[in-house]
């Protein structure tokens, strides 16, 4: 009679958890679809290839915020990354016996949820504002500084899970720590840090409001990291906004190549740690 | 038989000052196998790790005492422990490759004393493979991940290992306590192979075992070290009770 009762409840949980799935999978893919749909519209030669065109002209492409975008994500990564890692050793190795670095493990995580705006915010106060203009530079720093508590926290959780076994092993050969940790812990644990920066990577490439903030925007082409320079998410922000048909057709595009690159950035990670717990 | 080791009043504490090691006294003799035997918790591998002085890995860890090796007291603050540890080698309960290749596992050690030719390499990882019986099966995969090989074969890669850097002594932690009978039996016989080349000091939950390989047996309990000598004596004529209940199963 009970063991029936609590048959029926089961079955009922678990429609509700099946019809909730697939109404987060239906939007999901709504979105998806609404993105290639529009998208491959837009999409041509031109749009990589060509500079915007002026106002209310026909034709033109968003090649420098392509560039831009480009040039913005790699410094990025350049800055957010060694700081990231070498963080997260710290606290997985060296700071191990220190109290402070439970503090900056639990910080790591709480800055990983902070609105990306404010880092844009805090960018403009300390950077912009002081130089007196926006810059690709502000814009790579505070891409950056997201990109960092993701990184400390993924490097810090892999070493975590490299058994301590190895690393006795590894000094009862003579091996100083600094050669335990870059000869022997980061390569067990290189798979697993490798995804915690693309996942990272995935993740700042879609951003746009700290962008606003700092690199701001520049309708010309430009390699120049001191000054504005143009990115794909405040471009579709702005294209959007705008009043005309080929504006939005653009920004569409460029919202299906941002779309598939964070999509294969992200399945590319997840596979990575699929394959990193096979083993 | 000339001594190797001399180990004299030693206490050791763990962090948080409880004495896991009383008083030990001994001697171990050069290229011969000594085995320390005794009920879980005591204090046999804290022991061996004093040998290596693993236990400086982790904060608070105290020794007291003496250990004498080469004529110096390897417990003093001046021990060069990189150095220490090249003389001393040492097996662990589970086997612990590297991530990288049979070779480079076998090799990293050769590295860090600054070897880096490859031929010189080559011919040290081969020796140290033949020495370790495991050649034969991996002369043909040199170059794949150390995690393919089984768990015995990955243990006596981690004896190749320490093999290849020529060390006085080797300690063993419990290495076959995570193998089955065949492989224990092919470590085993590795171990009595390298009898007359290099000290070996094992540690065993398993009594035949310290009978089949050692010459020295260390009987140990609560931190003390209950009985010392040949391993034949132990065996058969202890001359402590504690010994004597212990090697008939009386507990343990």
């Amino acid at each position: 009679m009970i063991l029936n009762k609590r048959k029926i409840i089961s079955s009922i949980a678990l429609f509700i958890c099946f019809l909730t799935a697939c109404w987060g999978i239906f939007w999901l893919s709504f979105i998806l679809v609404d993105v290639i749909r529009h998208g491959l519209s837009g999409i041509n030669p031109d749009l990589f290839l060509k500079d915007p065109a002026p106002p209310g002209e026909e034709g033109g492409g968003l090649r420098n915020a392509f560039v831009g975008h480009f040039l913005i994500t790699l410094f990025a990564t350049l800055i957010g990354v060694p700081i990231g890692i070498l963080g997260g050793t710290f606290l997985a190795e060296y700071g191990r016996k220190y109290n402070i670095s439970k503090i900056i493990s639990t910080l790591a995580d709480i800055m990983v949820s902070v609105p990306a705006i404010i880092i844009g915010a805090f960018i403009y106060a300390i950077i912009v504002k002081p130089f007196g203009h926006f810059s690709g530079w502000a814009g790579a720093i505070a891409l950056g500084i997201i990109m960092i508590p993701t990184v400390v926290r993924t490097t810090e959780n892999m070493l975590s899970l490299i058994p301590w076994t190895l690393r006795e092993a590894a000094f009862a050969l003579g091996a100083p720590y600094y050669k335990v940790i870059i000869q022997v812990v980061y390569r067990g644990a290189a798979t697993g840090i490798l995804t915690g920066i693309i996942l990272a990577i995935a993740r700042v490439t879609g951003e746009a409001a700290p962008l606003l903030f700092t690199a701001f925007n520049n309708n010309y082409f430009s390699l120049n990291m001191s000054q504005p320079i143009a990115s794909l998410t405040v471009t579709i922000f702005q294209y959007a906004m705008g009043p005309y048909e080929e504006w939005h057709a653009q920004a569409w595009g460029a919202a299906l190549i941002i779309t598939l690159f964070i999509l294969f950035a992200t399945i590319t990670g997840r596979l990575l740690i699929k394959r990193r717990y096979k083993e | 038989m000339t001594p190797e080791i001399e180990v004299r009043n030693l206490n050791f504490y763990y962090a948080g000052g409880v004495k896991t090691l009383k008083d030990i006294n001994m001697t171990i003799y050069k290229n011969q196998v000594t085995a320390l035997i005794g009920p879980s918790g005591c204090g046999k591998t804290t022991l061996l790790r004093c040998f290596n002085r693993m236990h400086d890995l982790y904060a608070g860890n105290r020794y007291e005492g003496e250990i004498i090796f080469q004529g110096q007291n390897i417990l003093s603050k001046d021990t060069d422990l990189i150095e220490l540890r090249s003389k001393i080698g040492m097996v662990f309960q589970k086997p612990t490759p590297f991530p990288m290749s049979i070779f480079e596992n076998i090799a990293y050690g050769l590295k860090l004393r600054g070897i880096k030719k490859r031929g010189e390499l080559k011919d040290r990882v081969e020796k140290a493979l033949k020495d370790a019986a495991l050649w034969e099966e991996v002369k043909d995969k040199l170059n794949t991940n150390a995690f393919g090989l089984s768990g015995g074969q990955q243990q006596r890669l981690c004896i190749a290992r320490a093999l290849a850097v020529e060390p006085e002594i080797i300690l063993f932690d419990e290495p076959t306590s995570a193998l089955d009978p065949i492989s224990t039996g092919k470590i085993e016989e590795l171990i009595i192979s390298l009898k007359g080349r290099v000290t070996i000091i094992i540690v065993t939950h398993n009594m035949q075992q310290a009978a089949r390989i050692s010459d020295w047996t260390g009987f140990m309990m609560l931190g003390e070290l209950i009985e010392y000598d040949k391993t034949d004596r132990i065996f058969t004529v202890p001359s402590n009770k504690l010994t004597e209940d212990y090697i008939t199963g009386r507990f343990g």
